[in-house]
């Protein structure tokens, strides 16, 4: 009995209002199967203009229809290797891919799927100038099994770009038996994806020899974010090969010590665009390069980049379609994604 | 596992609505099925109210980072996270939503529930501001709401980040709510789509939908210490009243008192083990719950009458509430 007394002195503390409604179940959240019952006149549609690009068995990214002949357009430096790549949408159809055009201003490739037709494209008819501060906006996740909403977040802006980087610090000595030795990994950089550990020691970057920190700055600079680049290193001895995809630098700056720890995963290209909408919407990073719609099922843009717990980026259509739009054309007549 | 993180956003340092809308109006039902036209309904309201809301939330640079806050009087008074505050005294620069930046200084803080007071230096300034919702109970699970803040510190370019959801939890000092943070949101509000405050950013666990703000109690009960730079470490102080009983939990749904704590009110007011309380100022006490919340709704001081039973007899019984000891901080 005492124990149960004290139980509920400390309880006591914790309690919260007898009149309080429970909280709520997941079907009653924002992005809850109730509420989403508010766009379901356009969530048919809206699921099935995203399609997933695959590489073996692995997601790489969402890809939007843009033609009902195939042609798809995805996140460029999620996508780097479309030719080997796979496209899965609807109830288990696949085909494979074809590269049209790549763009590394806007982030986006444009590519088709060999011998399909009948897909359900979207049309990136209406300006998204109308698209406001607080609208609610929409689109599909999961390659589109299911949707999400969430409302423009920010004003309408240009993001700047600060080029690539690895996410390493290095010792500025040269270090014996040759070769840069790391000091410090970045929080969620590609160096800690790749499994890269302080105390390894930088022997080849790009097919380079290394014997000075400065560089490996120099060739990462010079790249983009999502280029792959082959690194070679020792560890306790043994020298090991392997790929590393470059990020944005700004972005792995801001987060060294992981300061934006809670967000689910972030791309690796998340700076350089021409303009963005930045909206709310709970999507994950391989959700990249599916449409983003208004209510009424307009597609205005695409988007290109989770950047943090709170933000993501869409690409106005106006932004990239007058580009890609000419050549989706020109690749048309005459067609040539035959039946393989 | 991850636990709870303080979004300290300690980034190292790189309603007046016009045409009122009434709540029957702005407020699809909380829960149950939404439709499109309640969507919009939210959406309209938000759209209304953000040009006003905006310009009352700053960002505020603190001695290692960069958080949020918001304007509440003509005359300067933010309120932001105890976290953020950190000491009564300090002077701060806040950075209004058009860019000017001005000073503040803090105030008191409660720590428990992450509360805290600034004033803006410039006092014969009209400060945008916008009201505090008084009515703490109506931020209730399923309410719509707006969150504003400068996540990752202030931005001229990308403007305050709003985010729309709903209050997914309340307790007795915080609501939880969908609408996600992060580092340097800490101290910005949270509104209901009257374009009141209704909570202060205060810290994430790892999930999307776990987002945690400070709710307007602590503030309220509060108010007066805070103004005069009080630091609150634990309830006792402007905590709500205290009785000092253990209560039991016996058959059936009666309120037992298990254990009377020495010289606490309930001991002074000569109120016995095993008592069953039924009422408290003529108020039906149907839960334990229902009964604590009752008596720390009251602020210490107060004189409740209880109605208890004791053995077969029904009794009425004067206490004077008092203050929650320092023993029991948790």
């Amino acid at each position: 009995m005492k124990l149960r007394a004290i139980l509920l002195i400390v309880l006591w503390i914790d309690t919260s209002h007898a009149e309080s409604r429970p909280p709520l179940t997941p079907g009653e959240r924002t992005n809850g199967i109730q509420t989403l019952n508010a766009v379901d006149s356009i969530a048919r549609q809206t699921k099935d203009c995203a399609a997933l690009i695959y590489l073996k068995d692995r997601v790489l990214s969402t890809a939007t229809w843009v033609g009902a002949d195939g042609y798809f357009l995805t996140k460029a430096s999620d996508a780097p290797m479309l030719e080997k790549a796979k496209i899965r949408w609807g109830d288990k159809k696949s085909a494979a891919t074809r590269e049209i055009y790549r763009s590394v201003v806007h982030d986006l490739v444009l590519g088709q799927a060999v011998g399909v037709t009948g897909v359900s494209a979207v049309t990136f008819g209406s300006k998204s100038n109308t698209v406001g501060y607080g609208q609610w906006l929409t689109s599909p996740t999961k390659g589109g099994k299911e949707v999400r909403i969430g409302v423009m977040s920010a004003q309408r802006r240009k993001i700047r770009g600060d080029g690539a980087a690895i996410g390493v610090r290095m010792d500025e000595k040269t270090t014996k038996g040759g070769g840069v030795r790391i000091v410090g990994i970045a929080e969620d950089s590609p160096a800690a994806a790749a499994g890269l550990r302080p105390e390894d020691v930088l022997i080849e970057l790009a097919g380079e020899n290394l014997s000075e920190f400065m560089r490996v700055n120099e060739i990462i600079h010079n790249r983009q974010p999502g280029e792959q680049v082959d690194v070679k290193y020792r560890r306790a001895g043994k020298i090991i090969s392997i790929q590393v995809r470059l990020a944005s630098r700004t972005k792995i700056l801001q987060n060294w010590e992981g300061e934006d720890f809670a967000n689910g995963g972030i791309s690796v290209r998340t700076d350089n665009f021409s303009q963005v909408i930045q909206h709310d919407l709970p999507l994950h990073p391989l959700d990249m390069g599916s449409p983003l719609l208004d209510l009424k099922g307009h597609a205005i843009g695409i988007n290109i980049a989770r950047v943090d717990r709170v933000t993501t980026f869409a690409l106005p259509a106006e932004v990239f379609w007058k580009e890609f739009q000419p050549i989706l054309e020109a690749d048309r007549h005459p067609p040539k994604a035959l039946k393989p | 596992m991850r636990r709870r993180f303080t979004i300290a956003l300690i980034i190292a340092c790189t309603g007046f609505l016009s045409g009122r809308l009434t709540a029957a109006d702005v407020l699809p039902q909380a829960t149950g099925r939404t439709s499109l036209s309640d969507l919009l309904k939210v959406q309209q309201s938000v759209q209304t109210l953000l040009p006003k809301l905006r310009t009352a939330v700053v960002a505020i640079q603190t001695h290692d980072g960069t958080a949020s806050g918001v304007i509440i009087t003509e005359d300067g008074l933010i309120l932001t996270a105890a976290h953020v505050a950190e000491k009564p005294g300090r002077e701060m620069r806040v950075i209004l939503d058009d860019g000017k930046v001005v000073k503040a200084t803090t105030l008191g803080l409660d720590k428990t529930a992450d509360a805290a007071l600034m004033q803006l230096n410039d006092n014969d300034v009209k400060w945008p501001h916008v009201k505090v919702c008084r009515e703490i109970t109506k931020a209730q699970p399923g309410v719509w709401c707006i969150a504003l803040g400068h996540p990752g510190g202030f931005d001229k370019q990308r403007g305050v980040v709003l985010r729309v959801g709903k209050i997914v939890k309340q307790t007795a000092n915080s609501l939880q709510t969908d609408c996600v943070l992060m580092g340097g949101d800490s101290g910005g509000p949270l509104f209901n789509l009257a374009g009141e405050v209704i909570g202060i950013h205060s810290q994430i666990w790892e999930d999307r939908d776990q987002n945690m703000h400070v709710s307007m109690a602590p503030f309220f009960r509060s108010w007066d210490d805070l103004k005069m730079s009080q630091i609150i470490r634990v309830w006792s102080t402007g905590s709500g009243g205290y009785l000092g009983v253990g209560l039991g939990l016996s058959d059936g749904i009666e309120i037992k008192i298990a254990l009377i704590k020495k010289s606490s009110p309930a001991s002074q007011a000569g109120m016995m083990q095993d008592d069953v309380i039924l009422a408290l100022d003529g108020e039906k006490m149907p839960s334990v719950s229902q009964f604590q919340n009752a008596v720390r709704a009251r602020p210490a001081g107060t004189q409740i009458l209880l109605q208890l039973k004791r053995g077969t007899e029904t009794l009425d019984v004067k206490a004077t509430l008092g203050s929650q000891p320092k023993e029991d901080e948790g």
